[in-house]
């Protein structure tokens, strides 16, 4: 068989170690030579709902994901019912016929519907959990996917010897069985190479935690919110080793309140929340940019308004973030579209925040932040720590808020000798003092306001040089621009590689650095362009607006998505193809 | 360290006969007899009246949001651990919109010393009713005849109740006394809190200095005192009328939070080397 993607689908109820059993997949193929996309969709419901997880293998790097299933393992009822119809020719579904019933009559034809008694080769007190490894067994045998491969895996996976006995034990055992009685199909497409050089198994939150640690990031602050949360369970799990130190604070307030105070003080710190939280941090964003304290924020988006949709996806934070707070004030918003962005972004940001003083926001998303790809160890050789313009003690008199040409002032960390100075939520003058507290002072009131807006917004200039805020992809020429940004890129970029294998030709304009706006490059990319397409995850076309405000343009077409999940590359190749035809 | 390497040059702009400027003048006298390093100090305020304090001392300062200086003051804290951190603000900001803070500074036992100045009344906003305000207190907000009718934040009990392991509560009229209890609360390690009673001569006209000079009396006068007894403290903390009693409620030594933490066992987060952090490892646990 000729395919160029091969995507299983395990779905049930939680409990059954379906997220586990697709990683265990995706990470034999990882170190094997192929590339993995693992998608995970779960309600938010602590017991029952239908858990998924679904894995696109492939011999190339990808980018996306398509609900095509060539082999569907089901641990409910629920699982097929849900996922009968996303079932590609010939797939395989296997099933144990004492939970699930299927209905033939909702398969495509050639469908391969293999029964197995997974529930019923644990042995007798076993965790339900362990159904996944005889899942996996029987994934192995009637696939042709190296039984050998799974095992490797599970031994690095489970570090309790018992454990690890057991579900090898039962994963060999079902391989055994399905082999003797069934016909085993060996339809993987894709040779394993058992000496290739191993890749990560990683999502976007983990890539952003790492990023934060090597960036020398020592504080963290926050209070779970799904799907933020992770990056703060990865850095409690994993910073202390770096001398990081997280903490649980009692509400997203305190949690961004705590990160300034140890910016103030020197360290660099990072948060990490949804919209719901953010919402809560807003006044303390407007503070740390009046204070100009460097801060660092994720924002990974979930369906809204509101509580919204926990577990699900959605874009629709983008103008919420990029404006929050009273008053004005220049921020940087980034909006990371892949794995490579969310690592090397992320460090470059920190370096940023010190550089400028501004507050920084990671803009990312639950698809994002929760789906695990393949991918080569970051290269760190050339990532150097900038820390900004620093004070040293022989510049007296020393004014915190000194007003330079470029709005950028040296900043004195608590400790150090003739550094003293208040940082303030107040308008204030250059030495931080504010306009209310002196009688004197008042009366330079207009004057002082005026200066300290002009100081923050001198900065601007600087920062529009240096971010590297659009990327482009595809022919200049191309008879169709989109126009997108986070973390639709991935469809994108598949539905142009369909759409050229097709002779369509189609470009990208990835906003990477949505504030501050990029207007100078976006402009040079929008003159060049014949027809504009807008791609976001919301219902009223933020960027779009957002774009049309910095540069008068108005995208030809728009194509939005808010059903709480993902884009997939075949609905944008059909948009492309509606536009253009 | 003199006194006058505290000070500033510009004046407060409290009013004439404000309880801020007795707490400002303790807290500089305090400071000094201490002999606080001033660069090594961090003081971190809300906003209010009260916060503007930090205006006008010669330390590093952080002037936070309303209600938000205890989080802050964590963060520095945490940040370098070697920083002597004071947080401070009024009533209002710390028991309005910073009361989870508090519990939950309190509980944590983090080594931070909290100043309130307790006027019972909003005083920058002009006379609306505070978390303190006494039962039937006329204020812009809960006008005449009602006046407020929601039973008011006991801060010591307050204190006593979510463990905080110093808890005094001090009258700006006892000025040697206040000076007293701010050394030792500076000096405690661990979250001192300490409920500092002060005129507001502006907006509230009830709880003035005479009001409270008639009702303060030193706690160690006190019958049965002993501050190393919480249920004793939190029986003196009942008493709020004819008597206020002033002086350390409670006293106890808990580990600190950051004492529990082996990440600052060595040197503060603030002075770790950032460069050339090796994360082969990370990535490495993710094959
Ligand atoms: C979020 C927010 N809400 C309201 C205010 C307005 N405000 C400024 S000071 C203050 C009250 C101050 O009262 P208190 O803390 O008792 O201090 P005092 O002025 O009496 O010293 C308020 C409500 C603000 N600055 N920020
Ligand atoms: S309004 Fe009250 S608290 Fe504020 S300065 Fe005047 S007297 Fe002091």
């Amino acid at each position: 068989m000729n395919k160029s993607y091969y995507t299983c689908l395990f779905g049930g109820e939680a409990g059954y170690g379906v997220m586990s059993a697709g990683s265990i997949i995706a990470k034999g193929a990882n170190r094997s030579g192929l590339w993995s996309f693992v998608v995970n969709e779960y309600p938010s419901l602590i017991q029952g709902g239908l858990n998924s997880c679904l894995v696109r293998l492939s011999n190339k790097p990808i980018t996306a994901y398509e609900e095509t299933i060539d082999f569907l393992g089901l641990f409910s009822q629920q699982a097929f019912d849900c996922y009968a119809d996303k079932l590609s020719p010939s797939a395989i579904v296997l099933y144990d016929a004492a939970t699930t019933k299927i209905d033939a009559t909702k398969v495509p034809e050639g469908t391969l519907l293999c029964p197995v008694a997974l529930a019923s080769s644990i042995p007798k007190g076993g965790a339900k959990i362990m159904i996944n490894s005889a899942m996996l067994g029987a994934f192995a045998a009637f696939t042709g996917y190296p039984k050998q491969v799974l095992i490797d895996v599970m031994k690095t996976e489970f570090h309790n010897e018992k454990v690890q006995q057991e579900n090898i034990q039962i994963l060999d055992e079902v391989y055994h069985l399905v082999m003797e009685t069934l016909s085993s199909s060996k339809v993987f497409p894709f040779p394993f190479e058992p000496k290739a050089e191993p890749k990560m198994l990683i999502n976007g939150n983990e890539a952003i935690s790492i990023a934060a640690i090597k960036a020398g990031c020592k504080f963290s602050a926050g209070y779970p919110m799904t799907p933020g949360s992770s990056v703060l369970s990865y850095l409690a799990d994993h910073g202390a080793e770096y001398g990081l130190v997280f903490k649980q604070a009692e509400d997203e307030i305190a949690a961004i309140n705590m990160l300034i105070g140890a910016s103030f003080a020197g360290t660099r710190a990072i948060g990490s929340t949804s919209g719901g939280g953010f919402a809560l941090m807003v006044e303390a964003l407007g503070f740390a940019a009046q204070a100009e304290i460097p801060l660092v924020m994720v924002n990974a988006q979930r369906g809204g308004p509101s509580t919204g949709l926990p577990t699900r996806t959605a874009q629709a934070d983008l103008n919420f973030v990029v404006h929050a707070s009273q008053g004005e004030f220049p921020r940087i918003v980034l909006a990371p579209g892949d794995i490579e962005e969310c690592f090397y972004e992320t460090f470059r940001i920190f370096n940023l925040a010190d550089t400028y003083q501004v507050p920084c926001i990671i803009l990312t998303d639950k698809f994002l932040a929760d789906s695990s790809v393949s991918q080569l160890p970051f290269a760190t050789d050339s990532l150097t720590i900038e820390r900004g313009k620093l004070f040293e003690a022989k510049e007296q008199p020393y004014l915190r808020y000194e007003n330079t040409p470029d709005g950028v002032s040296a900043r004195a960390i608590p400790g150090q000798v003739g550094g003293r100075h208040i940082a303030t939520s107040y308008t204030h003058g250059e030495d931080g003092f504010y306009s209310s507290g002196n009688k004197e002072y008042a009366l330079n009131e207009p004057m002082v306001t005026i200066n300290s807006m002009d100081k923050l917004y001198n900065k601007l200039p600087a920062m529009e040089k240096e971010i590297p805020a659009i990327k482009f992809y595809g022919p200049p020429n191309a008879d169709l621009t989109i126009i997108a940004w986070g973390s639709t890129k991935g469809a994108i970029l598949e539905a142009m590689e369909l759409a050229a294998s097709q002779n369509i030709s189609v470009n990208f304009l990835q906003i990477l650095y949505i504030s501050p706006f990029p207007i100078t490059a976006t402009e040079l990319v929008l003159q060049q362009a014949k027809k504009t397409l807008l791609i976001e995850g919301n219902k009223t076309a933020q960027l779009g607006s957002i774009l049309r405000a910095n540069t008068g343009h108005k995208t030809d077409y728009t194509f939005l998505k808010y059903n709480s999940r993902a884009f997939l590359p075949s609905e944008i190749l059909a948009k492309i193809k509606e536009v253009l035809f | 360290m003199a006194a006058h390497d505290i000070n500033l040059p510009y004046v407060p702009t409290w009013c004439a006969g404000c309880g801020d400027y007795g707490i400002f003048m303790a807290l500089k006298k305090a400071m000094t007899s201490l002999n606080l390093d001033l660069e090594q100090t961090v003081l971190a305020t809300g906003i209010g009246c009260s916060s503007k304090i930090g205006q006008y001392m010669n330390t590093y300062r952080i002037e936070t949001l309303h209600g938000r200086s205890l989080p802050v003051a964590t963060g520095v804290k945490l940040a370098n651990h070697n920083l002597t951190v004071i947080a401070e603000g009024g009533d209002g900001d710390g028991m309005g919109l910073g009361m989870g803070h508090f519990v939950h500074t309190a509980r944590r036992n983090i080594d931070i010393t909290y100043f309130i100045h307790n006027n019972q009344i909003y005083g920058l906003t002009k006379g609306q009713s505070s978390p303190t305000s006494d039962l039937g207190a006329v204020t812009k907000f809960t006008p005449a005849p009602l006046g407020n009718v929601e039973h008011p934040i006991n801060i010591v009990k307050m204190a006593l109740n979510v463990g905080a392991t110093f808890v005094a509560r001090a009258f700006v009229g006892n000025s040697t006394q206040l000076v007293s209890l701010m050394e030792q609360a500076i000096s405690h390690p661990g979250f001192a809190v300490i409920d500092i009673l002060q005129p507001c001569v502006s907006f509230n006209h009830t709880n003035t200095y005479q009001w409270y000079q008639q009702r303060a009396k030193p706690i160690e006068e006190m019958e049965g005192y002993d501050p190393a007894d919480l249920e004793k403290a939190l029986i003196f903390a009942g008493l709020w009328g004819e008597q206020i009693p002033i002086g350390l409620y409670y006293q106890t030594l808990r580990p600190t939070f950051q004492d529990s933490l082996p990440q600052l066992s060595h040197q503060p987060l603030a002075q770790q080397k950032i460069d050339n952090i090796d994360i082969t490892g990370l990535m490495q646990k993710l094959y």
